[in-house]
């Protein structure tokens, strides 16, 4: 690869350093450069061991554009998983109603942590994002672990470092999680929301019982980005239980349904959660549902004007021939 | 297109006249990838507008551009412009990209340490010392060193006294000149964190200085205020002056030398948003 790229260029500066940096998979996340390009990544990375991705792999792209690192790379998922839309771009970048956070000296890996730690955030409807059920995505999670990347050539079972009981994470690890919080999230896709997957998730019968979301958030807790927050709100557990409220597993419910329960349940904890994150990266997601009404009035209110303006020209043209053949 | 400010006024018209003519099509359906695509093109079209009739860093030209730049009823500008003539005969312009001061701050003080190698030696050491405190306070290393490396490579074209067209021409390469603000403001942010105890009371909206850094400091083309100069000018012991000139009646412009009492070596003019050079 070293004599296919410019090592003068500073992106490919910056990705030969950042690939050996990476080389390695850890125990929660890997990403190396495809062999033929040196600007497409694939990545694995664990789900948060409390939340309902745990003990999924989730397996993505990232695409980084020429200007990288003063450009921001762009996520791709493409393992189901429930959070984010499969195929569809996530990326750090601008958003009508963010400014740009996107940072020159954050890595490839602020990008994979930031992943990990905005699985367990709620979708609220943002596009790009899913909010399936809690039963949905511990199937998925169970599931993903079966997924093998044919470009890449990565199974899942294989990609990263077996969890240990007492994984420590490195000072590294939790500076970039520090930093992970500080992103903005703005998944970039078109509006449908439609899940592809869900009918699979939906036939896939849940083995898994309510009790099992509330594992221990013990030992496990620091990986979770989130886990500087936790020490300072009320007991992290206290969120982990999903009220009863959710949908039986023998019902299939629309994804609206779904939905609309999920914003139920959520809205519940909405308090606690904003209390505890910082303001900034506070959910997007109301902001861009308004835009979305507010763009809809636009588009009906110019449509009409348009029709009643080719109406009238016609109906001016109509008239003025008339007049000439009198 | 003086200042930042205006070039974001223009930019918003813009944006609103694209996104009239974008909705026309969105009436098959609302695609909000090609409503923010839109967007984001739009912004790399304005931005390339304002990248092609301004230089990074303009070459020194005489004062006097300033006063073709106002109307010449534009009394409260012109009376200050004459007040500038007194104290300075020459300005090099910085393109309006919202990183201007680090670039304006970066080649001013290369500049002036190109024929006084005491004082740039001094400068090298502060320089190469810096990325250390920088990883001591947590940046990621290998995400900073190759910023860091050119910082340093120009302050090594330095000594070797190049023209000044050399060292002009570095700040005009895209590359090297963003990578170079890209540090300026690592340092200035590492200095912010580091003397949290005193910025934080200069800081609005509740942040912490480290919020404050992520959301206003390290993320390129945010604007500079006092904060930032002073920061930088402490970080890199070095001495700023800067004139303020603005509509504000009294028909001189005020300046201020940051750090305070210090003895500048680089002249700086502010219009609301943007700095340029200025030259005795």
């Amino acid at each position: 690869m070293e004599n296919k790229y410019n090592l003068k260029s500073p992106a490919v500066k910056r990705l030969m350093k950042e690939a050996a940096e990476l080389r390695d998979p850890t125990e929660h996340y890997h990403a190396q450069p495809l062999e033929d390009n040196l600007f497409e990544w694939h990545f694995s990375v664990r789900g948060p061991p409390d939340s309902d991705f745990d003990g999924g792999v989730y397996h993505g792209r990232i695409v980084l554009p020429p200007e990288y690192p003063m450009k921001p790379p762009s996520i791709i998922l493409l393992t189901p998983n429930g959070r984010f839309e499969v195929g569809k771009k996530i990326c750090l970048s601008i958003s009508g109603h963010h400014p740009e956070t996107w940072q020159p000296s954050w890595s490839i890996r602020t990008a994979l942590i930031a992943i990990i730690g905005f699985m367990p955030t709620k979708g609220e409807g943002a596009i790009g994002s899913l909010d399936y059920t809690p039963e949905e995505r511990r199937a998925l999670a169970k599931k993903s672990q079966d997924f093998c990347c044919e470009s890449c050539g990565c199974s899942m079972r294989t990609a990263l470092l077996a969890l240990t009981p007492n994984s420590d994470p490195s000072p590294e690890d939790h500076q970039a999680k520090e930093l992970a919080q500080q992103i903005s999230f703005k998944a970039e896709s078109s509006l449908s929301r439609q899940p592809s997957e869900s009918g699979g998730a939906e036939s896939e019968p849940s083995t898994l019982t309510e009790g099992d979301s509330s594992t221990s958030a013990g030992q496990e807790a620091d990986v979770e980005p989130q886990a500087e927050l936790a020490e300072e709100s009320p007991a992290p557990s206290e969120e982990e239980p999903r009220p009863p409220a959710a949908p039986s597993v023998g019902r299939p419910l629309s994804p609206r349904q779904r939905r609309a329960q999920q914003h139920n349940q959520q809205g519940q904890r909405d308090g606690r959660e904003a209390a505890s994150r910082l303001p900034f990266i506070a959910p997007p997601h109301q902001p861009q549902d308004d835009s979305h009404a507010g763009s809809a009035v636009l588009i009906v209110v110019l449509t009409l004007a348009l029709a009643a303006l080719i109406f009238r020209r016609i109906y001016l043209a109509n008239e003025y021939k008339f007049d000439y053949e009198l | 297109m003086r200042s930042c400010r205006r070039r974001k006024q223009i930019w918003t018209a813009k944006m609103a006249e694209e996104q009239q003519e974008s909705s026309q099509p969105e009436v098959e359906g609302v695609n909000c990838l090609a409503y923010d695509e839109a967007i984001i093109a739009q912004q790399d079209r304005i931005q390339q507008e304002i990248a092609n009739s301004n230089p990074l860093v303009s070459d020194r030209q005489d004062l006097a551009v300033l006063q073709r730049e106002y109307a010449e009823e534009d009394t409260v500008y012109q009376l200050k412009i004459k007040d500038l003539h007194k104290k300075y005969s020459y300005i090099r312009k910085t393109r309006p990209d919202g990183n201007c001061f680090y670039r304006a701050f970066g080649f001013a003080h290369l500049e002036s340490l190109l024929d006084d190698s005491k004082e740039l030696q001094k400068f090298k050491a502060v320089a190469a010392k810096s990325k250390l405190d920088l990883v001591n306070e947590g940046f990621t290393e290998f995400t900073i060193e190759d910023f860091h490396n050119t910082f340093m490579d120009l302050i090594e074209l330095c000594e070797k006294q190049p023209s000044l067209q050399e060292l002009l021409s570095s700040f005009n390469d895209q590359n090297v000149s963003d990578y170079v603000v890209v540090y300026l403001r690592l340092l200035t942010s590492g200095y912010l964190q580091r003397e949290y105890g005193f910025f934080q009371h200069f800081i609005e909206g509740g942040r912490s200085v480290k919020e404050f850094c992520q959301q206003e400091v390290e993320p390129m083309s945010k604007e500079s205020d006092h904060i930032h100069i002073i920061a930088l000018a402490q970080a890199l012991n070095v001495s700023i002056l800067v004139e303020y000139m603005d509509r504000g009646e009294g028909g001189t412009v005020n300046h201020h030398v940051f750090p305070e009492g210090g003895d500048p070596r680089i002249f700086l003019l502010y219009r609301p948003g943007h700095y340029d050079i200025l030259y005795k």
